[in-house]
């Protein structure tokens, strides 16, 4: 549990990027299907909670990043997601912008392990 | 593929609108929460199961952050009428006054501006919209169509110049007196016979035999010349020899009788014992009026004056006459004064 938070503490700053990332990777996706993609590529590590991921779903359309269809599926709505124009353009500085951040914290992280070590 | 049946989905809805689940994201955590449920089931999990499992993770408190959440992401920045307003009641009307207070303002503001401007520019505006009509200004314009216009032509008929019929006359010129080699030859007077018919004028004109019109004598008709040639250019003249001496009217016993009847001797003369013949001058007119009558030579004291005071009384004479004209004559008379 307390490692959930921590990881959800991390996903919370990098959520949007793995969103639009997924996004950019198929066609179009819905808000389950996301938590679940996430965590079978990750074996469980991170579980992104429907109440983290839904409001940043929100923001991205309202941002103009994402599109939205509804489709009725089962006798409820589905609401599926894919990329605009500008939001696959935003997925990729993103990304990068990531990974050259994950570089940089594994620079910071990686004389105190050697040293702890 | 198990599928979860209408009325566990709709129990699901229930417990979601139950706690207060933002309406825009309820429809997304019904088809999330649905699926899990479905995975569950494909587990073997009964639904009372995992519907207690759902309420647990998805609690009361968890469905608020989330609508909490939900709402501060999308309304980036928080403005104080948020924090002011929070928890308070937002649709009684004040907090709408509030938010939309600056774009009042803005408006307000800028309508406000373009009125005042307009109102101070409206005169200038009006002087370039509605610009003085200058003098030399069209006020409108007409077009004038090109009319033709035909002359109706009624062809005159060349009026046949008919002269006037004129009175047929027979050149009859007076002979002027002439010296004889100057004399041309062929104005030969008219003959009588000629003049039966016309009238005599400079020219011979072949006109109507005899015109009904009582016409005046043509123009150039010929002025009688009453004197002869060569006399006539001293009709003015005064002449002292004629040859018809003037006359006094009635003779020289008469004029005797007429001069010893008026004539008075005078008081001077008579008691100086003068006597003598006073010779008085004067024009006889061609109509027989006396004039310029003066004494030429007198025997003074006052015989004179009295001569000629008597010969201004005459009564006309009969005037001289040459070739049986009368001219003006100077005449002498001479009066003789003597005593008895």
């Amino acid at each position: 549990m307390e490692n959930n938070t921590t990881s959800n503490e991390y996903v919370r700053g990098t959520l949007k990027t793995i969103v639009l990332n997924l996004l950019a990777e198929h066609d179009r996706m819905y808000g389950y299907e996301i938590t679940q993609e996430v965590k079978d590529r990750t074996g469980g590590a991170i579980a992104l909670t429907f109440g983290a991921l839904y409001p940043v779903l929100h923001k991205l359309e309202q941002e103009g990043l994402l599109l939205t269809e509804s489709v009725e599926v089962d006798g409820r709505l589905r609401k599926y997601y894919s990329l605009t124009h500008r939001g696959n353009e935003t997925a990729r500085t993103k990304t990068n912008d990531l990974e050259r951040f994950i570089e940089a914290v594994r620079l910071l992280l990686a004389p105190k392990n050697l040293a702890t070590e | 593929m198990k599928r979860l049946q209408e009325n566990r989905i709709d129990q699901i809805t229930q417990y979601l609108q139950a706690s207060k689940l933002d309406p825009e994201l309820l429809p997304e955590i019904l088809d999330h929460l649905a699926c899990e449920a479905e995975e569950s089931l494909w587990d073997g999990k009964s639904f009372e199961q995992i519907y207690q499992n759902m309420v647990n993770t998805a609690d009361a408190q968890t469905l608020l952050n989330l609508s909490v959440d939900h709402q501060n992401l999308l309304a980036m920045e928080k403005s104080l009428n948020d924090i002011v307003f929070e928890n308070r009641n937002k649709s009684y009307g004040a907090y709408d006054l509030r938010k939309g207070y600056g774009q009042t303002v803005q408006r307000a503001v800028v309508m406000g501006v373009a009125f005042f401007l307009l109102l101070v520019m409206f005169p200038q505006l009006y002087a370039k919209l509605i610009p003085d009509p200058k003098p030399d200004d069209i006020a409108y314009i007409v077009e004038a169509t090109p009319v033709d216009i035909i002359m109706e032509e009624q062809p005159v008929p060349p009026a046949r110049e008919e002269p006037d019929p004129v009175q047929k006359t027979v050149k009859s010129v007076t002979p002027e007196v002439l010296p004889d080699n100057e004399v041309p030859i062929e104005e030969l007077p008219p003959v009588v016979d000629d003049l039966q018919n016309a009238q005599p004028s400079t020219e011979t004109v072949d006109g109507v035999d005899n015109l009904e019109v009582i016409a005046p004598p043509v123009e150039n008709a010929v002025a009688p010349k009453a004197e002869a040639a060569g006399v006539e250019k001293r009709k003015e003249e005064t002449f002292t020899f004629v040859e018809q001496s003037p006359q006094y009217a009635g003779g020289n016993e008469a004029m005797a009788a007429f001069l010893r009847k008026n004539l008075k001797y005078p008081s001077q003369a008579s008691r100086a014992g003068i006597q003598g013949k006073v010779f008085v001058q004067f024009t006889v007119g061609s109509d027989g009026k006396i004039e310029n009558a003066a004494a030429v030579k007198g025997i003074g004291f006052g015989c004179d004056e009295e001569a000629v005071r008597v010969v201004k009384m005459m009564k006309d004479w009969m005037p001289g006459k040459q070739a049986g004209v009368p001219v003006r004559v100077r005449f002498t008379l001479p009066i003789a004064f003597q005593l008895d």
